[in-house]
């Protein structure tokens, strides 16, 4: 199947204002997003798979997503796999401060001392699976090393507080503009590729929007006219240096 | 709503990528954990976002008061969404609107202008509170 370059991992927590443990997962997805893996990883806040747009409901199909929970209800793991995608990796903050044999953590406004610990001890376990969901087991993580993915940052949708989002761009199709999510992403890697724009071109990219997006059968045609006319458009316009 | 004595449900959203959003929690923390203990009750979003029973049938019964950090009211939404009232949907930018002095910076850790806005946030949205619990008294719904 095609896909895009996995170049970086979600993180999505549970945030759950209610518990300790909720807390704990927001803070260790921030020191990951913030500290450990800055280059790596994004983030979206959960409810915009049903409060945000198409981009957002995207987002755990465009990046491997790891849902960081802090209870068993696991909110975060199963409304993102019921809205966006299966998740690539699950953890559970009161999973690691039983492995870890540490104290509760109490205070879902302060966090205590044992809340503290479980921030570190679930950001380190995060930093290890964005690792291993961006195959890079073992290799220095990009903290120093800058963004490692040939497809060059885009600048995304910024649709909330989280500010990240999957790039979308507008078609109009039969009539009506519909939202082709990553579709800015698609047509950069093609063209870095050095695909001209020809029959087995476009069909590798509808292989490829299909990844992302629903095409309706009987829109299929209509879909490739667009697409096409987009991406001859997109190969004329300058190659950025 | 059929709750014989509605506490009011505080929502607030989920923001984690800006300080607005840790405004807006910080507000629901100070309106559950110290103004208004006995009156309020929070529910958090992602419980919402998932459909959990309890937490939908606590929306319905109970008046709620939502607080957003930004554009996407993710909070006002869901709880619409849940079958819940909302007696206010407060957005944070609003409130720093009218409160330009505290600029708020830091998410995990708010500065001292956040802070500040989330506590005149709170303030802001009490009287909303003790007027839906009033009014929820005077249908005779109180414990004796």
């Amino acid at each position: 199947m095609p896909e895009l370059p996995k170049h970086k991992a979600g993180i999505i927590a549970c945030s759950g204002e209610e518990l300790a443990e909720g807390t704990v997962s927001r803070l260790a997805a921030l020191k990951v997003l913030q500290e450990l893996r800055p280059q790596d990883t994004v983030t979206i806040c959960l409810p915009l798979f049903l409060a945000g747009g198409e981009g957002d409901r995207a987002f755990a199909r465009f990046h491997p997503t790891i849902a960081v929970d802090g209870c068993a209800l696991r909110c975060a793991a199963r409304a993102t796999e019921m809205y966006s995608g299966k998740p690539a990796a699950s953890i559970v903050v009161n999973d690691i401060v039983s492995e870890r044999g540490l104290d509760k953590p109490e205070g879902r406004r302060r966090l205590n001392a044992a809340g503290q610990q479980a921030v570190e001890a679930t950001a380190q376990r995060l930093a290890v699976l964005v690792d291993d969901v961006l195959g890079r087991k073992g290799q220095p993580a990009s903290t120093t090393t800058g963004t490692t993915s040939g497809v060059k940052e885009q600048p995304v949708q910024a649709t909330c507080a989280c500010g990240s989002g999957v790039p979308v761009q507008k078609l109009v199709i039969e009539g009506q503009t519909v939202e082709v999510v990553a579709l800015p992403l698609i047509f950069e890697q093609f063209r870095n590729a050095g695909r001209v724009s020809d029959e087995a071109t476009l069909c590798e990219l509808m292989e490829t929007v299909k990844v992302y997006n629903p095409v309706p059968p009987q829109a299929e045609a209509s879909y490739r006219q667009a697409i096409s006319r987009e991406y001859a458009a997109y190969c004329r316009q300058e190659t950025p240096r | 709503m059929n709750n014989p004595d509605p506490q009011v449900v505080i929502v607030p959203c989920s923001g984690i990528g800006k300080s607005l959003g840790s405004v807006g929690r910080e507000a629901a923390y100070e309106l559950c954990e110290d103004l208004r203990p006995a009156d309020t009750r929070l529910v958090a979003l992602s419980k919402l976002v998932l459909g959990d029973s309890a937490a939908r049938q606590t929306v319905a019964a109970c008046p709620a008061v939502t607080i957003d950090g930004c554009k996407q009211m993710c909070a006002a939404k869901m709880v619409k969404q849940s079958g819940g009232t909302t007696i206010a949907e407060v957005s944070v930018v609003d409130v720093f609107r009218r409160h330009k002095d505290c600029k708020p910076e830091g998410i995990a850790q708010l500065n001292e202008g956040g802070l500040k806005l989330a506590h005149a946030l709170a303030l802001e949205v009490l009287p909303i509170i003790d007027q839906a619990r009033q009014a929820g008294l005077a249908q005779g719904g109180d414990h004796a």
